[in-house]
């Protein structure tokens, strides 16, 4: 979408350049699509607002994280991972549980806890819950990377970490008291009026899109994507790839979790499947952003920086269609469009590119 | 041949985006001709036979088919009056029986046939290609690759066409099998059919065309009659220029002390472990046909095929690769023959591919330097005369010479004491051919060590310094340069127990 955004400028030469490049469909599919886009923003009110601006990326921010974790598994040529909501879920039960557990309190048994106190517990429920993580996409990862095919590993992988999660949780709501630790990152915020989570969502897209394009870890990443078999040949293995990807994806998912459980101070297993976003299922939603920003389903293109942007087109396409009063079936069926709409698009920018050789 | 031709092309121009594919050119076959059609890669050989077959209507000029102004849409339309193709890549359905694939699209066959009834019906088309002896209801995939492509001929003529097109046939085949090919040529002209055979192998030009027509940038060179020319003066109709001796000199090579050993080698698909050594600044051929192991000895060599056993002893070191990385940290390269497949990042810089061996050395703590990249990158491309300017656009747009050139160049990158080549200039036009004989030249006289295979009988007989020769997965024996004649080799790796009874040189031609 970003090259969408650029077509609207007049310099001549970026106006022939772009009739030169794409074809007219793909042209007036971008500009029936951007008219829409800006007529519905025109006319929605408080759309083109501080405060609405600042809510869609919030909203935004949640699922844009996940989603740029994902980036890196399907950039890798790994696909997707069908298990972002299961290992959210797991992360979330495991969080909340220590948030909430007895030995886990550190501060005085009768007065009110210190901020340190609550820090501390909140560090150990942290780095439990990535290190979990950390297994699961490590698993997944090591599963794939032999050459397991990864719809297969990671809807098996799904069922095995939403089924310990329920378990552990025995299928109940685990709340904790506030003031928590977590309470900075779910709803806090540092500078001014703008949540943390919002300044972690920018964060974190920043440096994965340095990582991708400065690093040999990110060179790597787009090698192996690109062709597996070259990527063997030249001496960059999948085995690792796999393993490292699926654990960034996975970290990023409880993170996300970790955040999600602050702003709520709960948790339940199927707080990512049925409350969440617009289309209820977290899964179903990061992938949708992988898809909308363009990243190529085989890999070797694209980028987070991409994934970022669809996270946001789709958060302020779902804004527009709250503030006019759609109700949320409408919401999922805009947000299938778009997937559709943009795999179009970007499959007949790719033919066209193709047919110039 | 009619006085009419069948079928005629005239001041056809065709332009994709900015790059002109074609510039009026013409083309012409008649009854029952075999029609060369020649070029270097990018040409416009492609877009030519995509023209005539229907596949790209989008061209201006004019097309007359039996006298008939035509201008298909369709490939179908095309292959309704009679003009078929056989494209490069095979179009048949690997897990379907042979039988079902030639008639895969179902014309003529009733609507509840069995698969005896099928098979009797396949019978003569499989004949009239050579492939009586194969059983209708066995699997395609379990042919030779060679087989298959006459299978997928056979399908062709199923539908009786006038005209045929086959687009390089054998550039995946090895010696039997183009021979087949060729064989079949012969007897459908004979039946009054029209061919435009494309390939880049001269020798099969001369063997089987009545006429040549030479592309050259777009523009067509008359057809002339195959007689009047021999492989120089068609190669310098298809440059443009005279391109002189096509293989580099030979300087003569001190062979001191190895610089690899490799011993009891056992890779997968070669019947015994063998043996042979590799010394520096000499080109080393494997001789041998598809199937006869050299390719599989070269993975193995690298780490990229499975190996049952075996030691490679390379600077005082005895180890057995088992993944390309341990080939590649200790300066050993490997270039498949199918850059497509894992030699190439098609959608990716060329920079990247050609940086893609050796990211360690451009990168501090793992951080890429894109100073550091840009400069070994550009001088590595130098080297293998890419234009600097392209290294930013995809390795895809190449054309295949330049593919070639990259694929290989990448390796220039971890600066490789032995360098192994699988096929070198598979698909490679001409031109590109003598640059990349003439680099490897150079690599060896600055003291790498280079092993090649090949299945190409020229290219293996005027290229490497010595030969080790294979059949069917056994080591055949070695030829020193004084021995290294067509015959010598093509007698060692076609027919080296006298088993068929027939002189090589009768089945040679």
């Amino acid at each position: 979408m970003t090259d969408v955004s650029a077509s609207t400028g007049n310099t001549p030469n970026l106006v022939q350049r772009i009739r030169r490049d794409y074809s007219p469909l793909v042209i007036g599919m971008v500009g029936l699509f951007l008219l829409v886009f800006v007529a519905g923003a025109a006319f929605t009110d408080d759309f083109l607002t501080w405060f609405n601006v600042k809510t869609i990326i919030r909203d935004a921010a949640l699922v844009g994280i996940m989603a740029i974790g994902l980036t890196f598994v399907t950039l890798s040529g790994n696909f997707f991972l069908l298990s972002m909501k299961e290992i959210a879920a797991l992360s979330i039960i495991c969080f909340a549980t220590l948030m909430s557990a007895d030995w886990n309190q550190w501060g005085p048994v009768d007065a009110d806890p210190t901020t340190w106190s609550l820090f501390m517990t909140f560090l150990v429920a942290f780095v439990a819950t990535m290190i979990i993580a950390t297994i699961a996409g490590a698993l997944q990862g090591a599963l794939i990377g032999l050459g397991g095919n990864p719809i297969v590993v990671t809807l098996g992988a799904a069922g095995l970490f939403f089924g310990i999660g329920s378990w552990w949780s025995d299928n109940l709501v685990i709340s904790y008291r506030r003031p928590h630790g977590a309470e900075w990152l779910g709803t806090g915020s540092f500078i001014g009026d703008i949540p943390n989570i919002t300044v972690a969502f920018v964060i974190i897209a920043v440096v994965a899109e340095l990582v991708l394009r400065y690093t040999t870890f990110g060179r790597q990443v787009y090698l192996v994507g690109a062709n597996r078999a070259a990527g063997r040949a030249t001496g960059h293995e999948n085995f690792g790839m796999a393993i490292k990807c699926c654990i960034i994806a996975s970290v990023c998912a409880a993170f996300v979790a970790v955040a999600f459980s602050g702003q709520v101070s709960s948790a339940h297993v199927n707080y990512f499947s049925s409350e969440f976003g617009s289309s209820g299922d977290m899964t179903i939603m990061v992938i949708a952003i992988v898809m909308v920003g363009g990243n190529s389903i085989m890999g070797g293109y694209g980028s987070t920086l991409r994934t970022s942007l669809g996270a946001i087109f789709i958060s302020s396409i779902d804004n527009m269609m709250v503030l006019n009063g759609f109700n949320s079936g409408a919401r999922v069926l805009a947000v299938g469009l778009m997937i559709v709409f943009s795999i179009i698009v970007f499959a007949l920018v790719r033919r066209g590119s193709r047919a110039v050789e | 041949m009619a006085d009419q031709p069948l079928l005629k092309l005239t001041n056809i121009s065709r332009h994709y985006g900015a790059i002109q594919a074609l510039k009026g050119a013409s083309f012409e076959i008649g009854r029952g001709e075999v029609m060369g059609l020649v070029g270097e890669n990018g040409a416009g050989k492609s877009t030519m036979v995509k023209i005539i077959g229907g596949f790209d209507p989008g061209f201006r000029g004019e097309y007359f088919y039996d006298g008939e102004a035509r201008h298909f849409k369709t490939p179908t339309a095309a292959e309704q009056v009679g003009i078929a193709i056989a494209q490069q890549e095979l179009s048949l359905i690997p897990t379907m029986t042979v039988a079902e694939n030639i008639f895969l699209a179902g014309d003529g066959v009733p609507l509840f046939a069995s698969k005896s009834r099928l098979s009797e019906m396949a019978k003569p088309f499989l004949e009239e290609v050579g492939l009586g002896h194969v059983n209708p209801l066995r699997a395609t995939n379990r042919l030779s690759v060679g087989e298959q492509h006459l299978v997928e001929v056979a399908r062709l003529i199923a539908h009786n066409p006038q005209v045929l097109i086959l687009d390089e046939p054998t550039a995946a085949l090895g010696e039997t099998d183009s021979i087949r090919i060729l064989d079949m040529v012969k007897r459908l002209k004979d039946r009054g059919k029209s061919i435009i055979y494309v390939s880049h192998r001269m020798d099969e030009i001369f063997k089987i065309c009545d006429r040549i027509t030479v592309l050259r940038d777009g523009e067509s060179q008359p057809a002339r009659p195959a007689a009047d020319m021999d492989v120089n003066s068609l190669v310098e109709l298809m440059l443009g220029f005279e391109l002189g001796d096509m293989y580099p000199a030979r300087k003569p090579v001190a062979r001191a002390e190895p610089v690899l050993k490799v011993r009891d080698l056992w890779p997968d698909g070669i019947v015994e472990p063998i043996s042979f050594d590799v010394y520096p600044g000499e080109i080393l051929g494997l001789a041998g046909q598809l199937g006869s192991g050299t390719s599989e000895i070269l993975g193995a060599m690298a780490g990229s095929t499975k190996t049952r056993g075996g030691m490679l002893h390379y600077k005082g070191e005895t180890f057995l690769p088992t993944r390309p990385k341990d080939a590649i940290s200790r300066g050993i390269a490997y270039c498949s023959e199918d850059r497509k497949h894992d030699g190439l990042f098609l959608g990716r810089p060329i920079m990247e591919n050609m940086s893609s061996p050796s990211l360690e050395t451009i990168a501090t703590k793992g951080i890429l330097s894109g100073p550091r990249e840009l400069q070994t990158t550009t001088e590595n491309a130098v080297k293998f005369t890419i234009d600097p300017k392209r290294l930013p656009q995809e390795a895809g747009v190449l054309s295949g010479g330049n593919q070639q050139k990259v694929a290989l160049g990448k390796w220039l990158s971890i600066s490789p004491d032995v360098i192994l080549v699988n096929e070198p200039t598979r698909g490679v036009d001409v031109g590109a051919r003598a640059e990349i004989y003439q680099i490897l030249r150079d690599l060896a006289d600055n003291g790498a060590a280079i092993v090649v295979a090949s299945t190409d009988i020229q290219e293996i007989t005027n290229l490497p310094d010595r030969i080790v020769s294979f059949y069917r997965g056994v080591q055949i024996g070695e030829l020193q340069l004084d021995d290294m004649t067509s015959a010598n080799i093509l007698e060692q790796i076609t027919d080296p127990f006298h088993e068929a009874g027939i002189a090589v040189s009768e089945k040679a031609s």
